[in-house]
């Protein structure tokens, strides 16, 4: 019964898989229906990805709520989310995502929040730089800083000297760095990223991975 | 009407998968050494003897995009991690920033249960969605990583900057932290800030190092040998047009 089940659950992925990614490669109008099934298909997947975003908020709700009934540690936390929560999805279903009051909240609160963590990451990456020349102490780890100390000395003007020679040949090796070796390592690791990327579809693709489990 | 060549590159690929899996099955692959992953398994062990939580993050993409592949690869890390902590008191947690990468990894975490015989200790809010943006998810972090007992913190998935901050929180707490991205700027912050980084491909690794069948193993070497195709033909190519040969 169970392997029964698994192989339905195979079949109808690897074939959905197929079909899509054959629309990629091929002009599916030749293959009648075809194109009306990859169609369909891919409005399944949109609907689909819409259906678990409200999955997972009913989720993160429940999450949230268990901690408040259960009083676990940082509870308060949760409580704040579960009230705002409500009242943003109020908010959304009574006047509309587009009014003036959702506007609000998501202008004057929601991305100002976003932005504040944005600039949290500024202050958490130099002490991780500090933090990483003492706990890490390996050529390449030197070569990272160095270079980031580099790039930032050659990116932004400096109180004094901006005009000198020196300035000069710092901005001429920090353009070589981000041009040639930077650039051409980035190239390198987005190639071994697509690779995998590849593979790990290809895995899904046959089966062999099954995320929607057994 | 037929891209011909991207049809069989991609044959090519599966080809090559396909053989390596069926070869593999009669010889031990060899790995490099990858400290995140050899670390990963001690951690596991010393999390489930101390009854401490894992907690695993399959980042802020979404299944249905482009940057769904690290998380494919995270999934299947989980399925391995399911069954290795199967055994503990406090079941692993799995986070993401996509509802439908959510109920993914829920149904990742039962089978991997199931395959132990521990289908009882499946839990559904053991899958969940901290934000559906970014900054939102990251901001939900610091709750499970400081109020559940979370001593293994690996994020495997995509993430754009916002990877530094989820990295950084672990970090904060002394714990154990390996992750790793498809975003090249956000596996440059990861290397900076996370003890065990995974650098470029080794984000998709995860299956082979923790054994999760010999397709995974059979994906690393086809993955060695398309590199190694790829970086031939820059080079000849890069040699042909300095001496002026015509493609």
């Amino acid at each position: 019964m169970k392997l029964g089940a698994y192989m339905i659950w195979a079949a109808v992925a690897v074939a959905a898989g197929a079909i899509v990614l054959l629309g990629y490669f091929t002009n599916l109008d030749v293959i009648i229906g075809l194109r009306l099934v990859w169609l369909v298909l891919l409005r399944w997947a949109i609907l689909l990805a819409a259906g678990g975003l409200g999955i997972g908020l009913v989720n993160l709700a429940s999450v949230h709520l268990a901690k408040v009934s259960e009083q676990e540690p940082g509870w308060p936390y949760s409580g704040v989310l579960i009230v705002f929560f409500t009242f943003t999805l109020a908010l959304g279903l009574f006047f509309g995502p587009d009014s003036p009051w959702t506007l609000f909240v998501f202008r004057f609160i929601h991305l100002p929040l976003e932005s504040s963590l944005m600039a949290l990451l500024a202050v958490a990456l130099v002490v991780a730089g500090v933090r990483l020349a003492g706990r890490r102490r390996d050529l390449l780890s030197l070569v990272f800083v160095l270079t980031a100390i580099l790039i930032l000395l050659g990116t932004g003007p400096w109180l004094i000297g901006s005009e000198s020679v020196t300035h000069e040949r710092i901005l001429w090796v920090r353009n070589w760095v981000v041009q040639v070796a930077a650039a051409g390592g980035a190239r390198g690791i987005l190639l071994g990223v697509a690779i995998g990327g590849i593979v790990t579809g290809l895995r899904v693709l046959v089966a062999a991975d099954r995320p929607y489990g057994n | 009407m037929f891209d011909l060549r991207g049809l069989l590159i991609l044959a090519i690929f599966l080809a090559t998968l396909l053989a390596y899996a069926a070869y593999g099955r009669r010889r031990t692959t060899v790995f490099r050494k990858l400290r995140g992953f050899e670390e990963l398994g001690r951690s596991i062990e010393r999390a489930v003897e101390a009854g401490e939580r894992v907690h695993l993050s399959l980042g802020t993409g979404s299944v249905i995009g482009s940057d769904s592949g690290p998380a494919l690869a995270g999934l299947a890390v989980l399925s391995r991690m399911a069954m290795a902590t199967s055994m503990s008191d406090k079941p692993s947690v799995i986070t993401a920033g996509d509802g439908a990468m959510m109920v993914l990894s829920q149904d990742s975490l039962r089978t991997g249960y199931q395959q132990v015989g521990e289908s009882t200790r499946f839990q559904l809010t053991a899958g969940r969605m901290l934000g559906p943006t970014p900054f939102s998810y990251v901001a939900g972090l610091p709750a499970v990583l400081g109020g559940e007992d979370v001593t293994v913190h690996v994020m495997i998935g995509s993430f754009g900057a916002e990877a530094a901050l989820a990295a950084d929180f672990g970090e904060r707490k002394g714990i154990f932290v390996l992750a790793g991205t498809d975003d090249v700027q956000a596996q440059a912050l990861l290397y900076a800030i996370a003890s065990y980084p995974l650098i470029g491909e080794e984000v998709f690794a995860g299956g082979a190092y923790l054994n999760a069948g010999p397709l995974h193993h059979a994906s690393l070497s086809t993955q060695d040998l398309v590199r190694f195709l790829i970086v031939a033909a820059i080079l000849v190519g890069t040699l042909m047009r300095t001496f002026g040969v015509g493609l």
